[in-house]
C-alpha cells in the first residue's frame, strides 16, 4: 500500500520536474536532464545488484549498450515506437544478466566483478565485429523532430526516461521493504548464514542480476534516438561503468534515496562541467569527489546523515585531514577562470572543504578552523574578490592579473588553514577523542 | 516420527588429502538430546556443513525426517526442518537484531506453512524470540553493538527462529561465563522438551555432561564412541585419545 502511495508521489514530482523543464523553454534543459535522469536509471539499477545484494558490477556500460544496440537492431529491421523498445531491450539486458548472474554468481567478490567487467569487452568486440547494427563505424538514428501532443522530440525522450526514472526508483524502494529486500541484504552480510536462514541464495541473486541488468537496457533503449548517432565507443563508455558505481557510492548504497542524490549531484555537476569546461573535466570530478567520499564518507551522504561520528573518527588522523584539505583545493586551480559555472562546482568541493575543517575543527577544539575556508569560498566564488579594494591594489602593485592574485591569497589562507588544523598544541592531548 | 529424524551413514569428506570424515554412522532419534565432542580438527564442524549441506560429502549418505536430503540445497534443508548456529557467530551486520530474526520467519516459517505470517504476528514472534534469549532491550541495535556473548545468543534464537525439528549448535558457548553456560543449557533443554532434537557440539564438558542424553566422540574423523555420556567418558579410548593427556 505504502508503495503505492510513493509511486503517485513520484509521479507527481515527476511531472512538477517535466513542468518546470518546460517553463524554462530551452531545449538544452531536456538534453541535460535526459543525462542525469538516465543516469539515475543507471544508478539505481546498479544498486539493486551492487548495493543491496552486494555484488560489484562492472560492465553496466555492457547492459546499457545491450539496450540501446537492440533499439539499433529494431530501427533497421522493424521500427517500433520507443516505449515498446525500452521494454524489448530490457528483455534482451535482463536475460543477459540471468545468464550472467547464472554463469558467474558462484563466483565471490573482485572474481565477480571481473567478470562482469569481462562480459562488456566481449559484447563490445561482438558490436564492433557486426556489422549490421553499424560495426566500429556506428549507427546512424533519424530522429523526427517533432512529435504529437508533445512538441519538440527531446522533450518525449525526456518524458519517457522521466517515466523510466519513476519506475526504477519505485522498483528499488518496493524492493528494499519486501521480503526480497531481505533476502538481498542477507546475501550482501553473509551467504553463508542466508542459506542457514533459509535463504535461497542463488535464485536471489539472479533475480537481482537480471532485475539490474534489465533496467540498465531499458535505459539505454532509447538512447540512439536521444544521440542520433550511436557508436560502440559511446555506448559501451567508461563513463557508465564508472558513473553507475560512483553515484550509488557517493549517495549511499543501502537505500533508494542514495542513488537518486547521487545521480542528481553528480550527473549535474557533470553536465555543468562539460557545457563550461570540457567533458574531460568530468572524469576528474568523479575521482576527486569518490576519493572525498570513500574516506568521509563510506556508505555515502545517506550514511553520513544518520551517523557523522565516523567522519569525525577518521578526521581525527592527521594524514587524513591533510588530504583532504589540499585535495579539495586542487579544483579551485582550473575551476578559476573558467567562468561562472565552473565556480559554481567549485562551490561543492568548498563545502567539502568546510565540512572538513568543521569535523577537524570540533575535533582538536579549535572550532575556528572553518574561518579559512569559509574565506577562501568568500573570496573565490563570490564576485567580492576583483571588487575588493585590497586585492585590486595589490594586483596592481604586483603588475598580475586580479585572478592570479586571489588565488595566490587564497592559497595563502588555506595553507595557514592547513597547518592550524594540524599543529599540535598542549590542549590537544587531553581533548575528547570523540 | 518412530525412527530416527536425523540418519548418517557412510559419511565421508576429505580436503585434498587430508581426510577430515571417514565413514561416519550416526543416527539420531527424534526427541534426542545429543552431545558430540572431540579435540579441534576432528571433524565436528566438517559433519555438521556435511550435514547441513553446507559442505557436499563424497560418500554416504544423510536421511532426514525419513528422506534422504543429499543434493538439496542447505536452504532447502533448511526449509524441512534443520537449522543450526555458527561456531563463530555470523550475524547480518547490516539489519537489526529484530529483523536478524525475521529473516528465518520471512523465508522458512512463511515458505514452510505457505501461509505468510502478518506483518505483526512477525513483530510479535521476533519480540518473543528476543525475550527468550535475553536481547529484549537490543532489537533496534545493529549486530556490531553487541558483545560475543549476546552474538552467540543471536545466533541461537536465529536458529530458533526457523522453527527447526532438529537444532545443531556448534559451540554456542565458548567464551560464555558459568551462569551464561547454565542459561544456555537451560534454554536448550527447554527447547528440547517443546520437541526439538537438538545436536550440541561443545568444549565445555560441564555443559555436554549436563546437556547430553548421549555423548559421542569424534577423533580424527572417525566416530570412537556413542554411548551414555558417563559411560562414554569413561572409556578408556576416549580418555587417551580426547581427555587423557
Amino acid at each position: 500500500m505504502r508503495t503505492r502511495v510513493f509511486l503517485l508521489i513520484a509521479i507527481a514530482a515527476a511531472a512538477v520536474v517535466f513542468a518546470a523543464a518546460r517553463a524554462v523553454s530551452n531545449d538544452y534543459v531536456f538534453f541535460a536532464g535526459y543525462t542525469v535522469l538516465q543516469f539515475i536509471v543507471l544508478a539505481t539499477a546498479w544498486n539493486i545488484l551492487g548495493g543491496y545484494t552486494g555484488y560489484v558490477n562492472f560492465g553496466s556500460a555492457a547492459f546499457f549498450a545491450l539496450g540501446a544496440y537492440s533499439t539499433v537492431f529494431l530501427h533497421k529491421t522493424y521500427p517500433l515506437p520507443i516505449p515498446v523498445l525500452i521494454v524489448i531491450g530490457g528483455a534482451v539486458s535482463g536475460v543477459v544478466g540471468l545468464g550472467m548472474g547464472y554463469l558467474t554468481l558462484r563466483l565471490r567478490g573482485a572474481f565477480f566483478a571481473i567478470a562482469t567487467l569481462a562480459l562488456a569487452v566481449v559484447l563490445q568486440t561482438l558490436v564492433v565485429n557486426w556489422d549490421y547494427v553499424g560495426g566500429s563505424r556506428g549507427a546512424y538514428i533519424i530522429r523526427p523532430n517533432e512529435i504529437a501532443l508533445i512538441g519538440p522530440y527531446i522533450q518525449y525522450l525526456f518524458l519517457l526516461m522521466l517515466a523510466l526514472a519513476v519506475v526504477a526508483l519505485a522498483t528499488a524502494r518496493g524492493i528494499e521493504r519486501s521480503q526480497l529486500g531481505y533476502g538481498f541484504a542477507t546475501i550482501r552480510d553473509d551467504e553463508l548464514a542466508a542459506e542457514a536462514s533459509g535463504v535461497p541464495t542463488l535464485r536471489l541473486k539472479l533475480v537481482a542480476t537480471t532485475l539490474s541488468g534489465a533496467l540498465m537496457g531499458m535505459a539505454g533503449a532509447p538512447f540512439p534516438y536521444y544521440i542520433g548517432y550511436l557508436q560502440p565507443s559511446s555506448a559501451f563508455g567508461l563513463e557508465y561503468a564508472v558513473n553507475s558505481i560512483a553515484m550509488p557510492m557517493i549517495g549511499g548504497t543501502t537505500s533508494w534515496i542514495g542513488p537518486l542524490i547521487g545521480a542528481i549531484l553528480l550527473g549535474t555537476l557533470q553536465q555543468v562541467a562539460t557545457v563550461t569546461i570540457s567533458s574531460a573535466v568530468n572524469l576528474l570530478i568523479v575521482g576527486l569527489l569518490l576519493v572525498d567520499f570513500v574516506i568521509i564518507a563510506p556508505n555515502g551522504i545517506v550514511g553520513l546523515v544518520k551517523d557523522r561520528q565516523a567522519a569525525f573518527t577518521t578526521m581525527a588522523q592527521p594524514p587524513v585531514f591533510s588530504l583532504l584539505y589540499i585535495l579539495n583545493l586542487l579544483p579551485m586551480y582550473f575551476l578559476t577562470g573558467q567562468g561562472q559555472a565552473a565556480q559554481s562546482i567549485d562551490v561543492v568541493f568548498w563545502a567539502i572543504l568546510l565540512f572538513v575543517a568543521y569535523t577537524r575543527g570540533g575535533l582538536i577544539g579549535r572550532p575556528w578552523l572553518v574561518v579559512f575556508p569559509a574565506a577562501g569560498a568568500l573570496l573565490g566564488v563570490a564576485p567580492v574578490s576583483s571588487t575588493t579594494p585590497v586585492i585590486g591594489t595589490l594586483a596592481a602593485a604586483t603588475s598580475l592579473d586580479v585572478t592570479a592574485v586571489v588565488l595566490a591569497a587564497i592559497t595563502v589562507i588555506q595553507l595557514i588553514g592547513l597547518v592550524c588544523g594540524l599543529a599540535p598544541k598542549p590542549r590537544l592531548a587531553e581533548a575528547p577523542a570523540a | 516420527m518412530s525412527g530416527p529424524i536425523l540418519e548418517i551413514t557412510g559419511v565421508s569428506k576429505r580436503f585434498g588429502g587430508f581426510v577430515a570424515l571417514d565413514g561416519i554412522e550416526l543416527a539420531v532419534a527424534a526427541g534426542e538430546r545429543v552431545g558430540l565432542i572431540g579435540p579441534n580438527g576432528s571433524g565436528k564442524s566438517t559433519l555438521v556443513n556435511c550435514v547441513c549441506g553446507t559442505l557436499a560429502n563424497e560418500t554416504g549418505s544423510v536421511r532426514f525426517d525419513g528422506q534422504a536430503v543429499d543434493g538439496l540445497t542447505t536452504h532447502e534443508r533448511t526449509r524441512r526442518g534443520m537449522a543450526r548456529t555458527f561456531q563463530l557467530p555470523r550475524p547480518f551486520a547490516t539489519l537489526t537484531i529484530a529483523d536478524n530474526l525475521r529473516v528465518p520467519l520471512l523465508y522458512t516459517v512463511n515458505a514452510r506453512s505457505g501461509s505468510a505470517l502478518a506483518p505483526t504476528a512477525l513483530d510479535a514472534r521476533c519480540a518473543e524470540l528476543l525475550q527468550l534469549v535475553g536481547l529484549a532491550d537490543k532489537a533496534a541495535k545493529l549486530p556490531r553493538d553487541l558483545t560475543q556473548v549476546e552474538m552467540r545468543k543471536l545466533e541461537l534464537a536465529r536458529a530458533m527462529a526457523a522453527e527447526p525439528k532438529l537444532l545443531i549448535a556448534d559451540e554456542s558457548m565458548a567464551g560464555l561465563s558459568q551462569s551464561e553456560v547454565d542459561d544456555i543449557v537451560a534454554l536448550l533443554i527447554r527447547l528440547n522438551e517443546r520437541g526439538v532434537t537438538i545436536i550440541l557440539i561443545e568444549h565445555i564438558m560441564r555443559a555436554v555432561m549436563k546437556f547430553s542424553q548421549r555423548l559421542v566422540v569424534l577423533v580424527s574423523g572417525k566416530k570412537i564412541a556413542d554411548g551414555s555420556p558417563d559411560a562414554v567418558i569413561r572409556d578408556a579410548e576416549v580418555e587417551k585419545a580426547y581427555l587423557g593427556q
